[in-house]
């Protein structure tokens, strides 16, 4: 009994040491979610759930690897998904987790009040302790995207406070969550995985400013900072620009003005083929980074730029005297104030942008600036969201995408989405990019979907339609201590902050 | 007996009418709740779903139900659910109360003395150059935003100086349980000052005038006639004279320091109500505004009664009102 005592003392001794060695890190990097921690409300959308563990993750480059899940099948009919779970796993409270959880999961979160749109599942059963089978309404093929943002949640144990408490398979476990504070988590060690090298991580939800502030303090390893304080790096930290495809691009209506429902859709100038196609030629993308970004970002010529799914050569080189051509040949003639008319309408709109985002208010400055040499008369507007949600089916805006899900194509060019809230607002529409979204929407798989969409930029990209003119991707900067490696980064989605934690796992600590 | 049944009425009725307008202004806000819930979701969560929240916040409901439906619940002491933080209301601002009442509670208490003294000591030297610096000091700061005195504070004392911690009201890393007393009250010090600063400028200025008045008066003439000196003058006749309007004032900032402390909280990630109120008003979470904005009637509207009952015990001549 004695030596059992001594050799436990001992134990702990030992662990308090260990725990000495082990680097604790501090991160302003934002993100709180106020719902809590709950995956069936929406946490764990972008970046990484912390807590809970998903069927499939992504690699750095975005490649589809296993997780909870050894191994998932879809039916002939693309209808059933059969998802075979790993062996083995528990819940950071010690019980194992098995594919009831993972049915109780999806069916809870299909009829949840929360941000995760399952409306497509129609059934989803454990067929036994570690296999799960989904049914799906249709041959929807973007559902994949659920097998990577939604954590798992245990059956016995979820309740209407979950979000405060969470427990599940993930890399961490909470220690504590004061709102509007702080965060602490610390390895979980009923993890399946690599356990990370941190003995606690916690994340500060301090505004911008004082997360700056706290970084010159030194009391912070890492920080997000907007584009136009990126140049001003604290000592012993350093700049990371993580390439992203949070995009910003002028939305253009693109049907001829009618009336439904007593809302204007379309506009007239939008609606020729010449406007656009000359817009998109004759906008100087590297000068919209330069003076709307501060050179912090890349130019953008499609809403996926860099991913799989992206149009192959969806690319324009800025050729002014082209865009000018254009416009002469359709019959577009500048009037005595350099302003292009054709059959006594005249190349005008204006740009709208929600005014409280001093980043779209710049890109909508900087755009009409632009525009003018061409002889297109834009002027920007600033308003709020519901100002702009009034008029954006009649007048171009300066709307922000990036995704990393294929269905970011669908939700912005499907022809049945048309104005459905702010999905496809400029009402697009091309039966042949319907139809092969279709086929995408009916592959094997989500790679074997990725052809399909990559086709259809060649009818709504530069080379088609020009259904939209995208401007510019920004870059995510963080300052980064110089002690933190990050290892290899994602190309990060629309929401600058929260995505960096995806990669987690990979972090290192590289001093003493 | 009937005074404070009348009271009791009238308190009722300024609720109602509170939580009715705040309910209506909310209504005719464009801020459409279930699209601010969402954030940047909503470019991946299709109609069907955002019909499922409505209705399960009860907002396919027509607006007078809804209200109706809400008030129900208030009376029988259910304050309903907050949609922005997924948790039953009571509980948000039970968690934030406490942060809240040490924050406001004593910047609204330090205001009003050192607004009282500063006000006092003006007018005692009214005209010279102790009175025109407090003058300057206190219109300087009256038109001062907070959130730009909370942030210069912070870069002075705690970037440039680190005196003081950076935010929040434990240190960075350590769980809430473990913070000490004197850890509490360091994250307490510059949040405290912020706000305090605030509240003293329309108190001293305030004070300031009414004992300006009183020192030209019959019967301070009369005293100094008789020998008084000015400090005397200002102890027996004035303070008491001039505590009057401070007192109404001071009853009455309580609902400017909180709104001060809204800002304040934002600077310093001060785990307040403050913070929660802006969330509310934001994401249009209609339960827990109301009962922000109930329990803010309820606190300042008390202040008042309060106020105009210690004036009686101040002030004889109004005993009989």
């Amino acid at each position: 009994m004695k030596t059992l005592r001594r050799s436990f003392a001992l134990l702990l001794l030992a662990t308090g040491i260990a725990q000495a060695d082990v680097p604790k890190l501090v991160l302003a990097i934002g993100g709180e979610p106020e719902t809590g921690f709950d995956p069936l409300l929406g946490w764990g959308g972008y970046g990484n759930p912390l807590f809970q563990s998903t069927l499939l993750k992504r690699d750095v480059k975005l490649a589809t690897q296993a997780d909870l899940a050894t191994d998932w099948q879809l039916s002939e009919d693309r209808r059933v998904w059969t998802i075979t779970l790993r062996d083995g796993v528990s819940f950071s409270d010690g019980t194992p987790l098995t594919a009831h959880d993972v049915a109780f999961t999806f069916a809870k979160a299909r009829e949840s009040a929360g941000a995760v749109d399952l409306q497509v599942m129609s059934a989803v059963e454990a067929v036994d302790d570690r296999t799960v089978r989904i049914t799906l309404d249709r041959p929807w093929i973007t559902f994949v995207e659920a097998f990577f943002t939604l954590g798992i949640v245990p059956a016995q144990g979820y309740g209407p406070d979950y979000g405060r408490k969470p427990i599940g398979s993930g890399p961490f476990k909470l220690v504590s969550w004061a709102e509007g504070e702080q965060l602490i988590v610390a390895p979980n060690e009923h993890y399946y995985g690599t356990p990370s090298p941190f003995g606690q991580i916690t994340f500060l939800f301090t505004g911008e400013d004082a997360g700056l502030a706290a970084a010159q303090a030194g009391a912070v390893q890492m920080v997000s900072v907007p584009a136009q304080m990126a140049d001003a790096v604290p000592a012993g930290f350093r700049a990371v620009p993580v390439k992203t495809v949070d995009n910003r691009g002028l939305s253009l209506p693109f049907q001829p003005p009618h009336e439904v429902g007593g809302r204007v859709i379309g506009n007239a100038v939008t609606a020729d083929p010449a406007i656009r196609q000359a817009i998109n030629l004759g906008l100087d993308r590297d000068l919209v980074v330069d003076v709307a970004l501060h050179g912090h970002g890349t130019p953008a010529y499609g809403p996926a730029d860099g991913l799989p799914w992206s149009g192959r050569d969806d690319t324009v080189a800025y050729d002014l005297e082209a865009a000018q051509t254009v416009l002469d040949q359709a019959g577009w003639a500048a009037g005595s104030d350099g302003i292009r008319a054709k059959d006594g309408l005249r190349a005008a709109f204006p740009i709208h942008y929600p005014a409280s985002d001093a980043t779209r208010m710049a890109l909508a400055e900087t755009a009409a600036e632009l525009l003018r040499p061409l002889g297109i008369d834009a002027t920007p507007v600033g308003g709020s969201w519901d100002a702009i949600g009034r008029v954006m089916h009649s007048e171009p805006v300066v709307f922000g995408f990036g995704s990393h899900s294929p269905y970011q194509l669908y939700s912005l060019f499907a022809g049945r989405l048309g104005g459905a809230e702010y999905a496809n607002p400029s009402h697009y529409a091309n039966h042949k990019v319907d139809a092969l979204f279709e086929q995408a929407q009916g592959a094997e798989s989500l790679e074997a979907s990725f052809p399909f969409w990559s086709e259809a930029a060649a009818t709504y990209g530069l080379k088609g339609d020009n259904a939209w003119a995208w401007l510019v991707n920004l870059d995510h900067v963080y300052f980064v201590s110089d002690c933190l490696d990050l290892g290899q980064t994602q190309i990060e989605p629309h929401g600058h902050g929260w995505p960096i934690t995806t990669t987690i796992a990979d972090w290192r600590w590289t001093c003493p | 007996m009937a005074g404070v049944l009348r009271h009791l009425a009238r308190q009722a009725l300024l609720l109602a009418l509170v939580a009715l307008a705040v309910f209506l202004l909310m209504k005719a806000s464009p801020v459409d709740p279930v699209d601010a819930y969402l954030g940047p979701a909503i470019a991946h969560v299709g109609p069907e779903q955002k019909a499922q929240i409505a209705a399960a916040w009860g907002l396919d409901r027509p607006t007078h139900e809804q209200f109706l439906a809400w008030a129900g619940h208030v009376l029988r002491g259910d304050l309903g659910q907050s949609t922005s933080y997924n948790a039953p209301v009571a509980q948000v601002m039970a968690d934030r109360i406490k942060a809240s009442l040490a924050l406001t509670g004593l910047a609204w208490l330090l205001s009003g003395i050192f607004g009282f003294a500063l006000g006092c000591w003006a007018a005692a030297q009214a005209g010279t150059w102790v009175d025109r610096t407090i003058r300057v000091y206190c219109y300087l700061l009256a038109a001062t935003p907070t959130f730009w005195l909370a942030l210069l504070l912070m870069m002075a004392f705690s970037v440039g100086l680190g005196w003081t911690p950076i935010c929040c009201a434990g240190p960075i890393g350590v769980p809430p349980g473990q913070v000490s007393l004197w850890q509490k009250l360091h994250h307490l010090i510059l949040p405290l000052v912020a706000l305090t600063l605030f509240g003293v400028a329309q108190i001293a200025l305030h004070t300031r005038v009414k004992l300006i008045e009183v020192l030209q008066s019959d019967y301070v003439l009369l005293a100094r006639a008789q020998g008084a000196t000015a400090w005397d003058i200002v102890i027996h006749h004035g303070i008491r004279n001039a505590a009057l309007p401070a007192l109404t004032v001071t009853m009455a900032s309580v609902g400017e320091i909180f709104g001060g402390s809204i800002l304040a909280e934002q600077v310093f990630a001060w785990p307040g109500l403050g913070r929660a109120t802006v969330e509310a008003g934001m994401k249009g979470d209609l339960p827990l505004l109301l009962a922000i904005a109930l329990l803010t009637t309820l606190i300042v509207s008390t202040g008042n009664r309060i106020a105009d009952l210690l004036q009686a015990r101040v002030d004889p001549r109004m005993g009989g009102a």
